[in-house]
């Protein structure tokens, strides 16, 4: 590639950079819009439920794959944030299932 | 760092280092991974005290004020987007574009530590609802006053920076340093996320 159009190439490189970043920030305030209308609809708390962890995953994979560069970074960054978010998740599971125990209810509660 | 042609930097790749990835990269990467547990505890404790409040505690939606909250998210979210381009910027060199975008990430992260502030007031003053008086105000409290932290942290992180990119030491061969604070800043915003849903909208529900 010569000079030129090397440098075509990168510029055409860097301006669908930055219009990816701000589609994906558009993206990202639509399903919050989303999300905060989504808690008003007269529909079962499962349904609710399911579709704000949806929308909230797919902003947490947007911001962490585009912004901060997984898609294009080595797969071993993406393995070890993963590696971390697992144990977190399985963190909260857990505590989630212990202490969501009638046995476990505090003392003051109703 | 590796070149990847003439003139240009791989801001991916460091075939110094075994793995190929920057060690400040992977330094970062892995202070995330474990800062991912230290949230996910304070998350599930406040949503473990949540389903058993004592008698008389006020509910989160009592108190909430779900207005205030989303416009802090889409401030936080705006402000990611232009951390972004920080990180873009220093990657070209446009030292401009650099101060301009981290200028206005800071004044983001400002008003959204200026509306936790105001938040924090007036659960206080208003609802009565402080760290001491109720499980729920406890655990609230811990989990959204540790993300505040985080913000300030990141708030006097990009203050520095910028002061430093007037030095003129600050080149595109120190992107590396902007996008390590920029995946802190990023980080930042994905917690509040998941708090977002899990501590407020979960109320509403």
């Amino acid at each position: 590639m010569n000079p030129t159009a090397e440098s075509q190439h990168e510029h055409a490189l860097e301006k669908s950079k930055f219009d990816l970043y701000v589609r994906v920030a558009m993206l990202l305030a639509v399903i919050t819009g989303m999300e905060i209308i989504t808690v008003y609809l007269p529909f079962p708390y499962a349904l609710l439920f399911g579709t704000l962890v949806i929308a909230s995953a797919v902003k947490f994979l947007f911001v962490i794959f585009i912004f901060m560069h997984l898609r294009w970074d080595r797969p071993f960054c993406t393995i070890m944030f993963f590696i971390g978010l697992i144990l977190a998740g399985g963190t909260m599971w857990a505590l989630l299932k212990l202490f969501s125990a009638s046995n476990s209810l505090p003392l003051s509660s109703s | 760092m590796s070149t990847a042609g003439a003139g240009t930097i791989d801001h991916h790749l460091d075939p110094t280092t075994s793995t190929g990835i920057p060690n400040k990269k992977l330094l970062m990467w892995t202070f995330l991974a474990s800062d991912c547990m230290f949230f996910g505890c304070l998350i599930s404790t406040h949503l473990i005290y949540r389903l058993h409040p004592p008698p008389g505690v006020p509910s989160g939606r009592d108190v909430f004020n779900i207005e205030l909250t989303s416009f802090s998210t889409f401030i936080l979210l705006m402000s990611s987007l232009m951390m972004a381009l920080a990180v873009n910027a220093i990657q070209k060199g446009n030292l401009k574009s650099l101060r301009f975008s981290l200028l206005t990430t800071i004044f983001f992260g400002s008003i959204f530590l200026g509306c936790q502030v105001y938040e924090f007031t007036h659960f206080v003053s208003e609802k009565h609802m402080t760290i001491t008086n109720s499980i729920f105000g406890s655990t609230f409290f811990t989990l959204t006053g540790t993300h505040g932290m985080h913000v300030f942290v990141g708030v006097i992180w990009l203050t520095s920076m910028l002061i430093y990119s007037f030095t003129g030491r600050l080149t595109e061969k120190d992107a590396i340093d902007v996008e390590m604070m920029g995946l802190y800043w990023h980080f930042v915003d994905i917690v509040w996320i998941v708090i977002f849903t899990a501590v407020y909208l979960l109320e509403y529900i």
